[in-house]
């Protein structure tokens, strides 16, 4: 759901709202708007950052003045206000994002859009005023189940914290923004900031998640939900409602941003790829996850959990662990905190990723084997459960990915969109565009993959490529491929896909690589899944492998073999020359150096 | 009224209920089991079906879980199992597991088939109360079954007063927020929460489990609730040589 919000003039009051980080600022071009003024301060329009997006709004202009502001300002976007036709509007769309408006009353013809279709980028649906908007009236929201156009839409007219329970029940698959205006108000054009910020809460957090973020009980679509026992329902409760305030108080934000960047090192770097870009015949660009402090993104959520488990008053940390870079990254903020912290770890994983045991224990941390099951990323997660179930006072649970009952999914997905944040920031600065064609990423829960899909769920465009491990291959019998062999059950708290038998014993995975060796993904990537909104593939061990050293051949980078998984999958895709390709690149590939100097007997 | 309404009504108190795993030690003993205990006196019995994940089972359990399923047990082989059941035995029966299975038989289809077999409650840990309320109740109530809620000494009274409400045969006190198989010593904080519990005067019974190992740990818990339910303990039995002869002595130990 995209805010956009609409009317703004002064140089002061822009500043704070872009502050709030709004999609879409609006500034009024026509003579007959109370809002309207001359000159725009063009420094201001300047500064805001590049993901903010400049919206000029006109009724019935010259082209030659629509041209002449766009140059003048820099405007992203153009709002046509007036009685403008497809053809005019589309003239525009070489330059800039075209919208066109309508002004709805309980007369409007929905059939007049139909020639705008392809040739404006969003329609806005406004309310129908003798003076182009602006009125602070709402129209009857009812009519717009007869729009069935493919454009995507922005509710305009009158929305105020009011009617934000209404907005909630518009369940249109074209619903794409909303345009806050008069009703947010201290003078005209003058916003009065502390109601925005209510609303973008409101907004972004409880009624409007994304199309495919979670609903209040927990859900994306038929996945999720919180399947626990009682004896874990206090904890996960309390969470569940806490999470979100805490994790929207400006003092975490602040404290979670600034270890982001001293302590973890980000933003990430996005490396343009040359030589990937070369051999593959498209744009192809690396999300440096790997740079981060302790090699992989698994950092990201484990600080914000931390900062979640102090203001929540609790004195221990458990954590599950596959290959150990969970629970390193665990193991660390632990330590920068001085919290007490145990981590669990299939015996089996002990033994392929023993460096991270190390460092885990040099860390400070108790490293306890899981030895029940496959002894292997599912086990240590049971053990971590049952942890909890004795602990259930002053323990927090930092689970590693994008699984588990709600809220962890969404809470994980949360911290770590910071990924897909900060590369539609970067790919804007560096190609001039915010999207790309194609957005990849390994699964194995799925937390590096939704970190990186997340602020691309809504740009239906852009394609979400997800790559599990195939193992062996799909049907040797030795994978983890599991969209491919799994089927819909409940796995460590959520209704997911899960591999398992037809009496629905869990089925031991397999992988080479220790983060993807896990039978479930989470109730989101399901979700993805069914509605056909990613598409899952898998890669085998050798794919892989060979995937990893022809990157650290060709770019120098050594992934890791959770990675290496995504970069396989390159191979089989063909790119148009001007699509453009980011890779999440997860992990390095340090912890897994013994399983290449094998393979590869150097 | 199921046989567990029926239990409930006419004995109010020590009532004695025994957890099994279904499938261990072997294939083919779970109505023998079942039909020794009856005699042997207990009042009703917990059948468990075999996951491969159990998170709220300690080690005991969990064993007898993965050699169940090793000896092949499915929800299908209970089933065909239980057929014999009640030509054989008459107190109350629950079954008791984890969600999945359930859901990848059909959850309807397991509640008609429970039935059937006469079977008068089920017991699924991780089945949440949510769910349970808005898809899954009228499959049990339709079947005549009671779903059977756990309660912990973190849950709150709100949440207690709403379990109370949706159950129909008895609550499962935890005596602890633990997994299976741990050791109970009697302290004043479980004390205070069984009294806390008493003192609600619920509508439901309660049963006290997890922990409940010898007589004195039964008595204790008889004090506050109305039986106790002896799960990891008897499983370990099982273990033994010639576990069928042992039962009887078994339950004396529990319940004089
Ligand atoms: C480098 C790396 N990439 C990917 C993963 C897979 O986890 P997820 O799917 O949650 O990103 C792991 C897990 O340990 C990892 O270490």
């Amino acid at each position: 759901m995209k805010i956009k919000v609409c009317g703004l003039r002064d140089p002061e009051n822009i500043k704070a709202v872009a502050a709030l980080g709004p999609d879409y600022v609006g500034f009024i071009c026509y003579g007959l708007s109370p809002r309207y003024v001359a000159e725009l301060p063009g420094d201001v329009l300047k500064a805001l950052p590049a993901n903010i997006r400049k919206t000029a709004v006109f009724v019935n202009e010259s082209a030659e003045t629509i041209n002449s502001l766009i140059d003048k300002y820099a405007f992203d976007v153009i709002q046509l206000h007036g009685d403008e036709s497809a053809e005019f509007s589309n003239s525009f769309r070489n330059r800039v994002t075209v919208f066109k408006a309508f002004g709805l009353n309980d007369d409007f013809n929905f059939d007049q859009l139909t020639a705008y279709e392809n040739k404006v980028d969003y329609f806005l649906f406004d309310t129908k005023t003798a003076a182009y908007g602006g009125s602070g009236k709402t129209f009857n929201w009812d009519m717009l189940n007869n729009y069935k156009l493919a454009v995507p839409f922005f509710l305009s007219g009158g929305v105020s914290l009011d009617n934000m329970d209404e907005i909630k029940k518009i369940d249109h698959p074209q619903f794409y923004g909303v345009d806050l205006n008069s009703r947010f108000e201290t003078a005209p054009g003058v916003k009065d900031i502390s109601k925005l910020k209510q609303a973008f809460d409101i907004i972004r957090n409880k009624i409007l998640p994304m199309k495919y973020g979670v609903n209040e009980h927990g859900y994306y679509g038929d996945f999720g939900g919180a399947y626990i026992p009682e004896m874990l329902y206090p904890n996960v409760e309390e969470l569940r409602q806490q999470y979100l305030s805490i994790i929207n108080d400006a003092g975490f934000k602040a404290e979670f941003n600034d270890l982001l960047k001293n302590y973890v090192g980000r933003p990430s770097p996005l490396y343009h790829a040359k030589r990937y870009s070369e051999k593959y015949g498209a744009s192809i660009f690396f999300k440096r996850e790997d740079l981060n402090h302790t090699g992989s993104h698994k950092i990201n959520n484990a600080i914000g959990q931390i900062l979640l488990a102090k203001r929540l008053g609790k004195k221990r940390i458990i954590a599950e662990t596959g290959a150990g870079q969970h629970g390193v990254a665990t193991a660390t903020v632990c330590a920068l905190m001085g919290i007490e912290c145990v981590v669990y770890m299939g015996e089996i994983d002990m033994a392929r990723q023993a460096p991270n045991v190390s460092r885990m224990k040099m860390l400070g941390a108790t490293v306890k084997p899981a030895s029940s099951g496959s002894k292997t990323l599912k086990d240590a997660t049971n053990e971590a459960m049952r942890d909890w179930i004795a602990n259930p006072v002053d323990t927090h649970y930092i689970i590693g990915s994008v699984v588990g009952p709600y809220p962890y999914p969404d809470m994980v997905a949360r911290f770590q969109s910071v990924i897909s944040e900060e590369t539609k920031k970067q790919l804007l600065e560096q190609t001039g565009k915010e999207l790309p064609e194609y957005v990849m990423a390994c699964v194995g829960g799925g937390s590096n993959a939704m970190g990186m899909f997340y602020h691309f769920l809504d740009d239906e465009q852009v394609k979400l490529i997800a790559v599990e491990a195939a193992g062996k291959g799909v049907d040797s019998g030795h994978s983890a491929a599991t969209t491919f062999l799994g089927h819909e059950g409940v796995l460590h708290g959520s209704r997911t896909i899960l591999m398992q038998t037809p009496d629905g014993q869990v089925v031991e995975p397999y992988s080479i690589s220790a983060g993807l060796d896990y039978p479930g993904i989470g109730p989101q990537h399901a979700h993805l899944y069914k509605i056909n909104r990613a598409q899952y593939t898998s890669i085998t061990d050798d794919e892989a492998l060979q995937a990893g050293l022809l990157c650290s051949q060709m770019e120098g980078i050594i992934p890791a073999i959770e990675t290496a998984h995504a970069l396989a999958q390159l191979e089989k895709m063909t790119f148009k020359s001007d699509d453009t390709v980011v890779i999440c690149i997860s992990g390095r590939g340090d912890k897994d150096l013994d399983t290449y100097i094998k393979y590869f007997n150097f | 009224m199921n046989r567990l309404n029926q239990l409930f009504t006419s004995k109010k108190d020590n009532l004695l209920s025994i957890y099994f795993t279904a499938g261990y030690p072997a294939i083919n003993t779970t109505v023998d089991i079942a039909a020794a205990l009856e005699k042997a006196g207990a009042d009703f019995l917990e059948i468990g079906f075999p996951y491969s994940d159990p998170v709220a089972d300690g080690p005991t359990i969990q064993h007898s879980s993965e050699r169940a399923l090793e000896n092949g047990m499915t929800l299908n082989m209970l089933f065909e199992e239980l057929t014999e059941l009640r030509k054989r035995v008459t107190i109350p029966i629950l079954l008791m597991g984890y969600f999945n299975p359930i859901v990848q038989y059909g959850i309807e289809r397991f509640c008609k088939k429970a039935a059937e077999l006469g079977v008068d409650g089920i017991i699924v840990p991780d089945l949440p109360m949510y769910e349970y309320e808005q898809m899954y109740s009228s499959y049990f109530i339709d079947n005549n079954l009671s779903n059977i809620f756990l309660v912990t000494p973190q849950t709150s009274e709100d949440r207690i007063r709403k379990i109370d409400e949706l159950s129909n045969s008895f609550i499962y006190l935890l005596s602890s927020s633990s997994i299976t198989g741990g050791s109970l010593q009697l302290t004043n904080s479980i004390e205070d929460y069984y009294k806390r519990i008493k003192a609600m005067e619920l509508k439901n019974p309660t049963i006290i489990g997890f922990g409940i190992s010898d007589n004195n740990t039964f008595k204790q818990a008889c004090t506050y609730a109305n039986g106790a339910i002896v799960g990891s303990k008897f499983v370990k039995l099982l273990e033994e040589e010639n576990y069928m002869e042992k039962i009887p002595g078994f339950i004396k130990s529990i319940r004089p």
